[in-house]
């Protein structure tokens, strides 16, 4: 038994591709603690994506192991892995993929209703979040109405929606200016002291500067 | 929030593609519900019309068409003998007789005579002024007529006007003499084409008037049978009674023109049908594959958010439904005007009873339309569907954003 919210051990990841195969992660080991910040950086094409994807639950590695709360990931079916991401682990993307039809709302409370969380309890959580990412004001408006800052804002409440233990973000900032990153790198600050282990993916030193363990990749390795 | 929710929500917010998929399926819906109704329309159409003549049973003297069918000899002693079964009710008999009405400069009009016997109410036409026929030996009118409107119209006829007529002798220069009949009534005659010209009178009126024939002919005996025993067990009496003769439910004579003479228009409306289907398979397939595609990275967000397959499945299922459903909906009203207007087109053919319909509204039509519309919807979005549940999530979210 560890500490760790999500351990991978050994993992590589090779991709079959008609020209040869493509290896994108080698023999990675990385462990994320409860309540841990941990920032990978490196350069474009190094891995970093892809060791967040398995990471998160979303692909497999080609071989090696990833445990997700001490359990073997490789184990579950694809209903269980989708059980964890919904609640265990919250996602932030680079291009938001807010759903378009939706207000701010009801973008957040879509996970929530999906895990089978009651409708009073669930506009509850909203309101929340929503005035926790500083946005009660935009409840309803839709993605369109919003600015790239407040989308991502509303991604993040999106992502805590089911109090998840681990929140993974791949390049929260890369779609944001400056001011706008700093913005989204004060709330990552704000979640992790409230509690939540995260793992973020970025080129943006100065939101990579603000974890607690920031680990450099190179050529699908992570460098020592 | 629900699948049907999400569905909702992606129909009115993609409005320019919805309305697409809508229009198209309500156009070709439309067509649709237009083949099913013709699939059976004039079946029912014909079975209608026999109805309305207020008998059920058709006694002929042979098997075939009509203009092949041979006299029934001895009609009043057939009509005697089958009024004592106890599964008939009442017995009339018919002949029919082409003839000429001369007109002023020799402007002779060719015309159906009906002839018929005195019992029952004569229901196959409907009287639009003057009398209907008087029953036997109530009348001195030793030719007394019911003529169409469209005979009347042309000839400026009105009741107690005097006609005279002259029996056609096939194959001869008539030698027959004119009789001078008097007009008692003016109707719309349900087996009579729109512009046929066709008058009826009484059986013996007609016996008189045509002296080629053998006195007590007849070419057709309408049966209607008792309540309690049916069409088909008043023929299969008459048969027994009379085997010579060959006797008909207004069922059965359905069933056959169903079979034979209506095979046509049900493969035709089959195929079409077929046709549609397809077309709203590949119109709503196509645009939900679309559509589908474009959200790719919305869909495998969706799912590294942890939201279900199943979710996903039912909310590409029911925007399918939706849209389909909309489309079909609107397409009601539209195939119900055009198939009033296919109808008063096709109802223009030579030859077809006025009262005679292609296109019939009946409800177990609106009922398949919907269900072959959902059966499509569904089909429609399995390929989606599918694509949206093998999707790999990960090199998905990958292509995104290098995209």
């Amino acid at each position: 038994m560890t500490h760790a919210v999500v351990e991978a051990q050994g993992v590589s990841r090779v991709f079959p591709m008609p020209a040869g195969a493509v290896t994108a992660l080698r023999n990675v080991s990385l462990h994320v603690d409860r309540g841990d910040y941990v920032a990978i950086t490196g350069p474009s094409g190094c891995g970093k994506s892809t060791l967040l994807h398995l990471i998160g639950c979303v692909d497999s590695p080609s071989s090696g192991s990833i445990s997700f709360e001490n359990r073997d990931v490789a184990t579950l079916r694809e209903s269980e892995r989708s059980r964890i991401r919904l609640t265990r682990i919250g996602f932030v993307f680079q291009r938001f993929f807010l759903l378009p039809m939706l207000t701010a709302a009801e973008n957040i409370e879509l996970p929530q209703a999906e895990a089978g969380v009651p409708a009073t309890e669930r506009r509850q959580r909203t309101r929340e979040l929503l005035e926790y990412v500083d946005l009660a004001d935009r409840a309803g408006h839709l993605p369109s109405q919003l600015s790239g800052g407040e989308m991502q804002r509303v991604a993040i409440a999106r992502a805590l929606a089911n109090r998840p233990a681990l929140l993974v973000a791949d390049e929260p900032t890369g779609e944001l200016d400056d001011t706008t990153g700093n913005h989204v790198a004060d709330l990552f600050d704000r979640v992790h002291a409230d509690g939540t282990a995260i793992l973020v993916v970025t080129h943006n030193s100065a939101l990579a500067a603000r974890a607690s363990r920031r680990l450099a990749m190179k050529s699908g390795s992570l460098m020592p | 929030m629900t699948s049907f929710a999400l569905a909702w929500r992606t129909a009115t917010c993609y409005r320019a593609r919805s309305a697409l998929a809508t229009a198209g399926v309500a156009i070709i819906g439309a067509l649709l519900f237009d083949m099913l109704l013709l699939s059976r329309g004039l079946v029912d159409s014909f079975a209608d019309l026999l109805n309305t003549s207020g008998f059920d049973v058709r006694v002929v003297a042979h098997e075939g068409l009509p203009v092949l069918r041979g006299p029934i000899h001895g009609g009043g002693r057939l009509a005697a003998d089958l009024r004592l079964l106890p599964e008939v009710e009442d017995v009339t008999l018919v002949r029919i007789e082409d003839a000429v009405i001369p007109g002023p400069a020799d402007d002779l009009k060719n015309v159906t005579v009906i002839g018929t016997t005195e019992q029952g109410p004569r229901s196959a036409w409907t009287l639009l002024q003057g009398a209907d026929l008087p029953r036997s030996g109530t009348t001195p009118d030793r030719c007394p007529l019911i003529v169409t409107r469209h005979l009347a119209d042309v000839r400026g006829l009105d009741p107690g006007a005097t006609l005279n007529i002259r029996i056609a002798v096939p194959g001869t220069a008539s030698a027959l003499p004119q009789i001078a009949c008097r007009v008692v009534g003016i109707a719309d005659f349900a087996f009579a084409t729109a512009n046929e010209y066709a008058v009826a009178t009484t059986m013996s009126a007609l016996e008189a008037a045509d002296t080629t024939r053998g006195p007590d002919e007849a070419d057709l005996v309408l049966v209607r049978s008792r309540s309690s025993a049916g069409g088909s067990a008043a023929a299969r009496a008459i048969v027994r009674v009379r085997p010579d003769l060959h006797a008909y439910s207004n069922e059965e004579v359905v069933s056959q023109f169903n079979q034979n003479g209506f095979a046509y228009f049900r493969q035709v409306s089959v195929v079409l049908s077929s046709v549609t289907l397809v077309f709203a398979f590949l119109l709503v397939g196509t645009l939900l594959t679309v559509a589908t595609n474009q959200r790719l990275g919305e869909i495998a967000a969706l799912r590294a958010l942890g939201i279900s397959r199943f979710r996903i499945a039912a909310m590409l299922l029911w925007e399918s439904a939706l849209l389909v459903g909309a489309g079909g909906l609107l397409a009601l009203p539209l195939g119900g005007v055009l198939a009033w207007r296919l109808d008063r087109l096709l109802r223009q053919m030579p030859g077809l009873p006025e009262r005679l319909h292609f296109f019939v509204f009946n409800s177990s039509a609106i009922v398949e339309h919907m269900v072959l519309l959902a059966a499509t919807a569904i089909v429609a979005a399995c390929y989606p569907i599918w694509l949206a549940a093998r999707l790999p999530i990960a090199e998905t979210l990958r292509r995104e954003v290098i995209g």
